[in-house]
């Protein structure tokens, strides 16, 4: 397997907090990795420093060998990067094909996009999407409509559409219930190898479904990587996270 | 809620409804002369046409792409001066002979035309003024803003601040821009042989053609891939952003291009009205045509023209009758209250839920007559 994504010494602080501190990750494609740790661990801001929405301090980002650790976020997305965050954000006003339409989106000048159709020709592939997340009873109906767990999906097919290689999911499971968690795990096990994914995850329940190599993180740094057997088995790792109820 | 019967085709069948309703709207606006003979009247409806079309501006920057620009009477009054400029030029060899001045720069002492007078003698300049100077400087101003990441209240604030500036300027240098008092005294404007005269149906339909013009246009914009994703600004700008999209860029073209549309609107201001004042650039004016975007919906284009038209034409006959002479400021007050409480989408969202009723059973149109529009509007008001 090539590696897709490679970071190295990578650090961030916040008034004097480190909140990333000399990490090293390195993804291949087509994987799935989930990254877990205690909270404040520093894995949403890891997200955030892949995306762009955070500037690190240190260290380097490559993506398919490319630096991409200080670039805007739009060319980050641009590059392949697609990012789903903790709190659903979706166009609640839009419907889900609007949703789909504007995550699809190949030019993304505005002196060309103001005169072109909305509406893409393209709607069949952007069904399909629905479909592939169980949104095609939905697909005109507005984003305001859908519940929890159908905007997390959403979210999702969002990605797709953009035509992400690189998807990061923050807590995709999260306030969910069991059949939506259990749905979840299924969307993120059919999409890998199409797709390299990074899932930030507290669910270990959803984490073992989907898992190949887990990435624990502990005060911004990486404390061990493993399969989710070697992982609960190591020592240091319930040191960490001694007195939480996650269960390992 | 929605019937998977029903999901096929829905969008289309509202696209093509409210298409046919905006068309409407201009045929009825163009079929007004021929029931109104009275060039008093017609004066006074190209001027609600007029604000209609500068409410419709806003409703694109506000409604569409969630920018709140309290400074749109700048672009109206950028316009509006730049059609007085020219016209008034066309008065000079008549008023204070061929070598002469506009007559309010003579009574300051001026006694060369400023440069910034000079290319005005041109009408063709001036008109192209009129829509690109408000354009340049809301992409400017935008360029500021977006690309520093500023949204919400604070764009309404940096704009508002910038409207009470630029009102202040013209006040201040009464000298060139005639100050309080404004430009007045104007010639008629006249283009390829045609004359506008204010009071004739001529200038109507002049107001009428850009309006719908400008409608459809604005229409077509908000149907194009940019307005969808306006509107995405507008609900989660974040999330945009992270679909590779350079906002900011967005933001701007928005915003310039409602602008450029509000300098046309100032400009025909000026023909019907046969003046300019600082008036048109103040805050006042900037703030009623938030309060008619707002009654008509600010989130329809169509619904922010007629709102402008409607709480514009209730002002005129308010003010002017007998009976609420004293009062008619309280009974706007009033309905911009009771639109806000009750119809948080305004007038169009009115029509809105009325229309999704009637089309959510389709058995109530076959079954019996369709329920009076009055009572649908009071379910419609209970919903929210």
């Amino acid at each position: 397997m090539t590696e897709h994504l490679h970071i190295e010494g990578l650090g961030v602080e916040f008034n004097g907090f480190k909140a990333v501190n000399d990490l090293n990750l390195s993804v291949a494609q087509g994987e799935l990795r989930c990254l877990i740790g205690p909270n404040g661990a520093g894995k949403t801001t890891t997200l955030d420093l892949i995306c762009g929405k955070t500037r690190p301090m240190h260290g380097s980002i490559r993506y398919r060998g490319r630096e991409i650790a200080r670039l805007p976020e739009f060319q980050i997305a641009r590059a392949g990067i697609g990012r789903k965050f903790q709190v659903p954000s979706v166009f609640r006003q839009l419907t889900v094909r609007e949703n789909l339409e504007v995550a699809h989106c190949k030019h993304i000048s505005v002196y060309t996009n103001i005169l072109r159709s909305g509406r893409s020709a393209e709607s069949d592939g952007l069904e399909k999407l629905a479909a592939f997340v169980d949104l095609s009873d939905y697909f005109e109906a507005p984003a305001s409509v859908l519940s929890h767990g159908q905007t997390q999906w959403l979210e999702i097919a969002l990605l797709l559409a953009q035509d992400s290689e690189l998807i990061l999911l923050d807590e995709p499971a999260a306030g969910m219930t069991h059949q939506e968690t259990q749905k979840t795990a299924d969307i993120c096990n059919r999409l890998k190898g199409k797709h390299t994914i990074i899932v930030v995850e507290h669910d270990m329940g959803f984490v073992r479904q989907i898992a190949q190599v887990v990435s624990v993180m502990h005060q911004g740094t990486l404390l061990m990587e493993g399969t989710v057997e070697e992982i609960s088995r190591d020592q240091r790792v319930r040191e960490v996270y001694l007195g939480s109820t996650l269960g390992i | 809620m929605f019937d998977s019967s029903a999901h096929a085709n829905p969008t289309r069948n509202r696209n093509r409804l409210q298409l046919a309703l905006y068309l409407a709207f201009c045929v009825a606006i163009f079929a007004v002369p021929l029931f109104i003979d009275d060039d008093f009247l017609l004066n006074r409806y190209a001027r609600y046409l007029v604000l209609g079309m500068v409410a419709m501006a806003l409703s694109l920057s506000w409604g569409y792409a969630g920018i709140l620009n309290l400074g749109q009477a700048l672009s109206f009054g950028l316009g509006s001066y730049a059609m007085a400029m020219t016209l008034k030029l066309k008065t000079v060899p008549i008023h204070t002979g061929p070598d002469g001045l506009p007559d309010f720069m003579v009574w300051n002492n001026v006694e060369t035309l400023p440069w910034f007078w000079v290319p005005y003698q041109s009408t063709a300049f001036a008109i192209f003024a009129g829509v690109a100077v408000p354009w340049a400087l809301a992409a400017i101003l935008g360029w500021f803003m977006f690309r520093g990441r500023i949204t919400g209240v604070f764009v309404a604030i940096i704009t508002l601040a910038i409207l009470v500036v630029a009102n202040l300027l013209v006040i201040d240098q009464q000298r060139y821009t005639g100050g309080f008092n404004g430009i007045t005294d104007l010639a008629q404007l006249e283009i390829l042989g045609l004359e506008f005269d204010a009071y004739s149906k001529s200038t109507y339909f002049l107001v009428a053609s850009c309006l719908s013009v400008c409608l459809l246009g604005a229409l077509a914009i908000t149907r194009s891939k940019a307005g969808l994703i306006f509107q995405a600004i507008r609900d989660q700008e974040e999330r945009v952003r992270f679909f590779g999209y350079d906002v900011a860029a967005y933001k701007i073209m928005a915003m310039s291009i409602s602008a450029a549309i509000a300098g046309l609107a100032g400009m025909l201001y000026t023909v019907v009205m046969e003046f300019a004042s600082p008036t048109f650039m103040d805050v006042p004016l900037s703030l009623s045509i938030v309060i008619w975007c707002a009654v008509g919906g600010r989130q329809s284009l169509l619904g922010a023209t007629i709102g402008a038209i409607v709480v514009a034409g209730m002002q005129g006959a308010l003010s002017e009758s007998e009976t609420f002479l004293d009062t008619w400021m309280l009974v706007m007050g009033l309905i911009f209250v009771l639109v806000v409480l009750f119809l948080p989408n305004g007038l169009a969202g009115l029509l809105d839920m009325a229309g999704r009723r009637l089309m959510r059973r389709p058995g109530a149109l076959a079954g019996g007559p369709a329920p009076a529009k009055g009572l649908s509007g009071q379910k419609a008001k209970d919903q929210t």
